[in-house]
């Protein structure tokens, strides 16, 4: 039996790992069936795991006194390996990936070029549309990121992967669009108080150009353009707050034009009434994205299975001749499409529980639950 | 679980009297002996123990309390800034004051997230409200991050609008009035709960290697982040050395190291307090949330100060109040960083950093019956609350009922993680 044991602890960590560009480094080998390691464990079972001695640090201010295992000029090449690192992931990305970087350096770019402009010239509209973009294009640059890393297997920090990372700027994305709903509707209140003294009419030009720069992002997200939409891999969640988030963009500046425009015509109160209309629409728009993602970072249980099923299922379980009680059953989500749960089952003593084991996996697995923790007790 | 040392005799090193409040949940006192074979190591008595907060209740009504103050003190100086605004139509008062009502805001949302987090645990929300806290502080640190975007806006405004119609004396006059008001808030929030540990709520877990092993040094790092309560120095450390004589069977235990390890570098006070493997975080994460806010308010106010000092010292040099302001609102930003970290590792359903993993993994490899462990996943629902769930691999003629007690033991003993589902499989 120690020898097995001796056998697990056997150092490998290949070199030239790629995800040494990332600032993470894995100190584990973990082999685990339903998600398959990078690279196969040379010990004979592949349910043992293998321990380094001196593992890299999985965290950078880790408090566990073991020696860090440095490779030379590694930390110099940190920065410049991060930028390039994140260029070939962009390179190698998915499509969509490629089309939320081309917009995003769109965005910065003519930002950059309002900013300039507006100090410049002297122009507070232009410099305020400025910094708003600049928001934007950092909340789309953390889905980008996330886009880029869900793609990393688990290691030993992030044991359920990183496609959680997804939904959290999916979130940050929909947190955005109600603060920028809520600021909307903050200056349609603030346009109402104040005279139409002084109308920024110089805006135009900028609304033009920012809406035909989202006009083109909701091209390149269209199959997402809708309020309501049933979730199957969490990248939908991420594609779908994007395209929202250009959508709500082009709105806004949609209805700057328009309120030019009606202004023109001589219209009263038309920012009031066209502020606070897109004001509404981004809220609706963006409501039901904040509360599908907020419950899955709160960890209600799948949406897409009904409660009652798991009621039948514990029933049937407990139904069984050899259970006595079925306890603590909990079960969340993890990205949508990948549910997890966990459950204690109390069964008569002297039963074996490969069969218990394999029933209630069974029953669970039709359900949509791909990852069960069975705790069996013995009375 | 609260072990409740009687003051005095924290500053003799005699025996303590030790009151054990010995709860409902008698199952997190397992007996350190060969467990008989229907220990209650695995039995949780009640439906969603620990996972709703009435345990946690005078802390949490604590925390509420503060807070409630907090929102009130913070109205009233708002509406004496909006009266006084109004008065002297000056912008800079009324902006100042749309602060304050950001300040409200913030804590508004703590508020709730603080209250909502004692909601009782259904079978669509299994593991209770306690995300809630962890969402709320996202949404208030990215407030946070939005009011620092907006000052930079504003002083880019100033800096346009040449006609000197920015008066730096009434900027300074303003921001400095507001400073008092978050100093005034922020050892509000901070400053209480460190009578908390006065009263031995930390001391909690009996087996825990909170303490124990801190040598006593322990309390004393928090309480110099505690702006210095001297006295309560003295307490703590009385109770460290006789903690240390009682809980002998666990000098053996590889912890000591990583706490030492601790007392060099712990900054973040909430980080050097969850490393101590206490079961409840001492400063509640949306108290912290509402805290960072406040204290991102007067870091700005500084900045706000030293602009218009600036402006009316010498008007021509604009540029610096933006300089100015740009260095405090990256120094603001600097603060959240921290607190972000932690919320993200928690959204992530990454392993805690309290938690270490490979001592875990090498006891539970160690331990008699014990073949093999694999998916182990270590996740917390909260900052301080931890969830594990594993498949252990045990030899065919193992008894499986005493190795899952064990197993149990073990992680609840060393790791203080009290909800532990294992799956227990024969190869």
């Amino acid at each position: 039996m120690q020898e097995k044991k001796d056998a697990m602890f056997s150092y490998q960590f290949p070199d030239g790992d790629r995800r040494l560009a990332f600032s993470r480094q894995s100190s584990f080998r973990h082999w685990d069936p339903p998600l398959p390691s990078p690279s196969p464990s040379p010990s004979p079972s592949p349910l043992l795991r293998s321990h380094s001695f001196k593992p890299y640090l999985a965290r950078s201010d880790s408090t566990v006194g073991m020696p860090l295992l440095e490779k030379p000029g590694q930390k110099d090449a940190t920065w410049v390996a991060l930028i390039l690192a994140a260029v070939r992931g962009v390179a190698n990305g998915s499509r969509p990936m490629k089309r939320l970087a081309l917009m995003i350096s769109l965005n910065v770019a003519y930002s950059m070029i309002e900013l300039l402009l507006g100090l410049f010239t002297g122009r507070v509209g232009l410099v305020s549309d400025a910094f708003h973009l600049t928001f934007g294009c950092g909340i789309l640059t953390f889905s980008l990121f996330a886009m880029g890393i869900s793609r990393k297997k688990p290691d030993e920090t992030y044991t359920y992967g990183y496609k959680r990372l997804e939904v959290l700027a999916a979130f940050t994305n929909a947190l955005f669009l109600l603060f920028l709903s809520f600021s909307l509707a903050v200056e349609a209140l603030h346009a109402f108080m104040q005279d139409e003294s002084e109308h920024k009419h110089y805006l135009i030009v900028s609304a033009v150009t920012n809406l035909l720069v989202n006009l083109l992002g909701v091209w390149f997200f269209r199959s997402y353009a809708r309020v309501n939409i049933v979730y199957w891999k969490p990248e939908d969640m991420n594609y779908h707050s994007v395209c929202l988030h250009v959508l709500a963009d082009s709105i806004r500046s949609a209805g700057l034009i328009l309120a030019s425009w009606f202004l023109t015509l001589g219209v009263e109160n038309a920012e009031v009434l066209c502020l606070g209309i897109v004001s509404v629409a981004v809220f609706m728009l963006v409501l039901p994205l904040f509360k599908a993602t907020g419950s899955i970072l709160l960890q209600i249980a799948p949406s897409n299975i009904h409660p009652s099923a798991f009621n039948k299922c514990s029933r049937q379980i407990a139904s069984l001749e050899e259970v006595l009680e079925v306890s603590q059953a909990r079960f969340w989500e993890l990205v949508p499409g990948y549910s997890i749960g966990s459950l204690s089952v109390l069964v008569k003593k002297g039963v074996h529980e490969d069969r218990i084991l394999q029933h209630v996996n069974g029953l669970y697995n039709d359900l949509g639950i791909q990852d069960l923790t069975v705790q069996i007790d013995y009375k | 679980m609260e072990r409740h040392n009687s003051p005095a005799s924290a500053s003799h090193s005699q025996v303590i009297e030790v009151n054990i409040d010995i709860d409902r949940d008698a199952s997190s006192f397992p007996p350190i002996s060969n467990p008989s074979p229907t220990s209650n190591n695995k039995a949780c008595r009640g439906g969603t123990c620990d996972l709703s907060y009435s345990k946690d209740s005078p802390e949490r009504w604590d925390s509420m309390r503060k807070l409630v103050i907090a929102v009130v003190l913070c109205i009233v100086f708002m509406t004496v800034e909006v009266i006084g605004g109004i008065k002297a139509n000056s912008l800079a008062i009324l902006t100042d004051a749309a602060h304050l009502l950001s300040d409200v805001a913030a804590f508004m949302i703590s508020l709730f997230s603080l209250w909502a987090a004692g909601w009782e645990a259904n079978p669509r929300q299994s593991y209770g409200f306690f995300r809630i806290e962890i969402l709320g502080a996202l949404v208030s640190i990215q407030m946070i991050w939005l009011l620092a975007g907006i000052l930079v806006y504003e002083a880019i405004v100033r800096l346009i609008h040449d006609n000197g119609e920015v008066k730096g004396f009434l900027m300074f006059a303003v921001s400095a009035f507001g400073l008092v008001v978050n100093i005034i808030m922020a050892l509000l929030l901070g400053h209480d709960h460190g009578h908390g540990h006065g009263h031995g709520h930390d001391h909690g877990h009996g087996h825990g290697h909170g303490h124990d092993h801190d040598h006593g040094h322990g309390h004393g790092h928090e309480h110099t982040h505690d702006h210095g309560h001297n006295h309560e120095h003295e307490h703590m450390h009385g109770h460290g050395h006789e903690h240390q004589h009682e809980d002998q069977d666990h000098e053996a235990n590889t912890f000591p190291t990583k706490h030492q390890h601790d007392h060099s570098h712990s900054n973040d006070m909430k980080e050097s307090l969850i490393k101590k493997g206490n079961k409840k975080p001492k400063r509640n994460i949306n108290v912290h949330s509402a805290y960072l806010h406040v204290l991102g308010d007067s870091i700005q106010s500084v900045g706000v100060m030293v602009g218009g000092a600036v402006i009316w010292y010498k008007p021509e040099w604009k540029i610096i109040d933006l300089i100015c302001t740009l260095i405090f609102s990256v120094i603001v930003l600097l603060t959240t960083i921290k607190m972000l970290r932690n919320i993200l590792e928690v959204l992530m359903e990454s392993t805690p950093r309290e938690i270490d993993t490979t001592q875990l993994e090498k006891g539970l490899c160690a331990m008699n019956g014990v073949v093999a462990i694999h998916e182990l996943h270590i996740w917390a629902i909260t900052v301080g609350k931890v969830l594990l769930s594993c498949h252990v691999i045990i030899a065919p003629d193992a008894d499986a009922d005493r190795v899952l007690d064990e197993v149990l033991g073990y992680i609840r003993r060393d790791f203080n993680i009290s909800h532990a589902t294992i799956q227990i499989e024969r190869h």
